[in-house]
């Protein structure tokens, strides 16, 4: 009977282990809803932080809620076998940097905008799509669309969609053609230089 | 003058359509291989176009932004699309889409007379949404794809399967047929407004781009097959650019491939 009782609670305990590396702590839905607030309070505080303050602001979600390795690796394609360690470390980081410069730029003022989740679909591997539009009382609203991954408990933001443009699909192509032509440290010497002009472009606090 | 106008029209237009069909049966830039056999072309076009610009109609649509008073621009952007959008109403019926066809013209007839000839959109607000249907996208509703990417001089991207939807947007606008000294500022309004309406575009362009012209080629391409597929392309395939990211990375994307 004891025998029955433990093997009854290892298999609780390997059923409970396995449904929580199926299915993710939280919902994918959750994670686009904390950026997108995030994204609201550094849009409706934009002037008093200044760029390096929505950067600041922005870093802790987009580090945490990206799946920056898989997507720098997706995004190099067949280049990214061809890089050592060190290169590829070095890419990421970048890359990285440049996301939520990328963010912290392009979100710089508010006019009444909101954010709203239209519905969430399954794909394959167990991937979701959550669908949202970006409303402005202004013009018509922006539909945009999130990859989401599960990986190890959480959900990982892997590629953003507007108004059915994949942004990761525009780097693909064009990194591709920078490293083609002139290798993979222009291409980093170029990405330095953009995370600098968006800095530089903001106005400052 | 209008005769030799349309004779000369007609002309271009079977050239298009010639080359519309021609490039028509080729595999779609998005699924093919090579995503863009015509770069060499297609890069000395754009950079022809990008000079163009960046020293004349860019200036001259920023000075116009900055002096223009957002009302008028607005009034001028309803009047132009209005005019344009008879080559929708004929689209949206070409492809099967009855409702919307009937919704289109009933949408032109209302802001053409109670919208003041088009500066007032009075039909969206009244449940008549404005849809954005072409030629090309008809040509794919009927089973011939989009063809290849082009630049052209003057025009900027297009694919080979829409270039028929030059001359069906010409003859569909009332302004082709008008004459005298009205046409050339009437022209150029609508030339520089619709650069001033792409200006915040453009400018996140080259804000974020590394290398434009690949970004605006593939920007144009996804921007199409989403328009082709009414904004709801089938989430199907969304993740194949994820497939095998152990480093195999988009070996069967449907959408980018690099060779």
């Amino acid at each position: 009977m004891r025998a029955l009782t433990i093997s009854i609670k290892h298999f609780i305990a390997v059923f409970l282990l396995f449904y929580s590396a199926c299915s993710p702590a939280g919902e994918a839905v959750a994670v686009v809803e904390e950026l997108h607030a995030a994204l609201l309070n550094v849009m409706q505080q934009a002037e008093p932080l200044g760029f390096q303050g929505r950067y600041d602001t922005l870093a802790p979600v987009i580090q945490s809620r990206f799946d920056t390795p898989l997507i720098a690796k997706v995004i190099l394609s067949r280049y990214w076998d061809e890089l050592d360690e060190q290169q590829q470390n070095r890419f990421i980081e970048l890359f990285k940097r440049l996301s939520i410069a990328t963010y912290a730029s392009r979100f710089d003022d508010y006019s009444g905008e909101s954010f709203k989740t239209i519905s969430v679909e399954e794909l394959k591997k167990g991937r979701q799509l959550v669908k949202t539009e970006l409303i402005s009382p202004k013009s018509k609203p922006v539909r945009l669309e999130y990859l989401m991954h599960p990986n190890e408990g959480n959900w990982y933001i892997i590629s953003v969609i507007a108004d059915g443009v994949n942004d990761l699909s525009l780097k693909r192509a064009e990194y591709a053609v920078i490293i083609n032509d002139k290798g993979f440290d222009n291409l980093i010497g170029e990405l330095e230089k953009k995370i600098q002009e968006l800095g530089d472009s903001s106005p400052k606090s | 003058m209008l005769l030799t106008r349309l004779n000369h029209l007609i002309k271009i237009f079977l050239i298009l359509i010639c080359f519309g069909l021609v490039s028509g049966c080729a595999t779609t830039q998005t699924t093919a291989g090579d995503p863009d056999p015509l770069e060499p072309v297609n890069r000395a076009s754009y950079s022809f176009n990008d000079t163009l610009d960046v020293y004349l109609l860019k200036p001259v649509a920023e000075t116009y932004a900055e002096y223009t008073p957002e009302l008028v621009r607005d009034g001028l952007t309803n009047f132009f699309d209005n005019l344009a959008y008879l080559n929708v109403v004929l689209n949206s019926f070409l492809q099967g889409k009855i409702d919307q066809g009937l919704s289109d013209a009933t949408r032109f007839i209302f802001n053409s007379t109670i919208g003041l000839a088009g500066l007032v959109d009075v039909a969206t607000p009244m449940g008549l949404p404005e849809h954005e249907e072409d030629f090309g996208q008809t040509l794919e509703a009927w089973g011939i794809n989009e063809g290849l990417y082009v630049v052209l001089p003057l025009h900027g991207s297009d694919t080979g399967g829409n270039l028929p939807n030059l001359a069906t947007s010409f003859f569909l606008n009332p302004l082709t047929y008008v004459t005298g000294v009205v046409l050339f500022p009437l022209s150029a309004v609508n030339i520089i407004n619709k650069r001033a309406n792409l200006l915040e575009a453009t400018n996140i362009r080259d804000e974020a781009a590394v290398d434009p012209y690949s970004f605006t080629r593939e920007a144009y391409l996804q921007r199409r097959q989403y328009l082709i597929y009414d904004s709801n392309p089938p989430v199907e395939g969304y993740d194949d650019i994820f497939e095998g990211e152990d480093g195999t990375a988009g070996e069967e994307s449907g959408v980018l491939k690099i060779e």
